[in-house]
């Protein structure tokens, strides 16, 4: 696969990514460390979660119980659902261990480069989407030992690593808005998103304000 | 619930919600449910943006972030909705209304 153009595409395209995600994956490391985590469970939770979000809750809420945290990963992985469909339209009939495997790592990041890739008509997009994925795997997981091995001595935030994550998913979304209804979607989701964090638990925040703007962007048509 | 067990948990929950329908071929749904499909991306994404720049201590603030989204905008504008663009100036609006502000 390594000598697919579309892999080394995915590859190139998601430096970014890479380093932002191992921002990400260093924070979550230090957080875990210091909830209580041990290192090998820190890692371990990166390895076989692959959430960012639903991981950050996790060591947030560990001192609530298990219920909190698994409500919260409910909440968060809801809007997989709509995203899992979509990518399943855009690759087309695969193996089932393809699936299974691109299911694995369906995260919002190597999801928007994906669609992003579709619509510049990237030939190969389960080669594409597989790079994006080993890139941010390698990044998250990397970042996260990092984390629970350097602790507190690291500080991601200093560089802005949650501002850089709102504008990759703003430069994500700008190709997305064609027509007059997609103007009035990305403008129901910022007025959604800011009422969310107003009045709904931060986990379900993303997941309800998407939904609601969909549906204002089903109300209001072509 | 041990840690280990909890982890296994939240990554069984985040797993099924990711190959529901990945699982069968050709699974994905028309009508009305198929448009939904089609504008939530855009949603998602504007939501995680607007959550990350315009709160990014849970509630809506000013702070550099909104700054750098400022600049994202223009910087899509400017560069014809390039990805890059919307990094490059955004990320220098942000570090400078942060220089800026102490």
């Amino acid at each position: 696969m390594r000598d697919n153009p579309s892999f080394r595409q995915g590859i190139r395209d998601s430096i970014l990514i890479f380093v932002a995600v191992a921002g990400f994956g260093t924070a979550y490391g230090v957080l875990a460390i210091e909830a209580g985590l041990t290192r090998v469970v820190a890692v371990l939770s990166s390895v076989i979660i692959v959430s960012g979000a639903a991981q950050f809750a996790m060591v947030g809420l560990l001192g609530a119980g298990a219920i909190p945290v698994l409500l919260a990963a409910t909440g968060l992985g809801l809007r997989h659902l709509p995203m899992s469909a979509t990518l399943a339209d855009l690759i087309g009939p695969q193996p089932l261990l393809t699936r299974l495997r691109l299911a694995f790592i369906l995260v919002d990041e190597t999801f928007g480069m994906t669609l992003r890739a579709a619509g510049r008509g990237v030939d190969d997009l389960v080669a594409y989407k597989s790079a994006a994925d080993l890139m941010l795997y390698s990044g998250f997981v990397g970042g996260t030992l990092i984390g629970a091995r350097f602790g507190s001595s690291i500080d991601p935030e200093k560089v802005g690593v949650g501002v850089l994550f709102g504008l990759l998913f703003l430069g994500l979304s700008a190709p997305l808005i064609h027509r007059p209804r997609d103007w009035v979607v990305a403008v129901a989701a910022v007025v959604a998103t800011l009422i969310a964090t107003l009045t709904v638990p931060p986990a379900w925040q993303v997941t309800i304000a998407a939904t609601a703007a969909s549906i204002v962007g089903l109300l209001a048509g072509e | 619930m041990s840690d280990v067990l909890l982890i296994v948990g939240v990554a069984a929950i985040t797993y099924t919600t990711r190959v529901v329908f990945l699982i069968r071929p050709r699974a994905v749904p028309g009508g009305l449910l198929g448009r939904f499909l089609n504008v939530f991306p855009l949603a998602l994404f504007v939501a995680i943006a607007t959550s990350s720049l315009a709160a990014p201590e849970g509630t809506p603030a000013v702070t550099p972030a909104l700054a750098g989204a400022l600049g994202g905008v223009i910087g899509g504008a400017a560069f014809r909705r390039s990805l890059w663009g919307v990094l490059a100036i955004g990320a220098g609006f942000f570090y400078l209304a942060r220089a800026l502000s102490g």
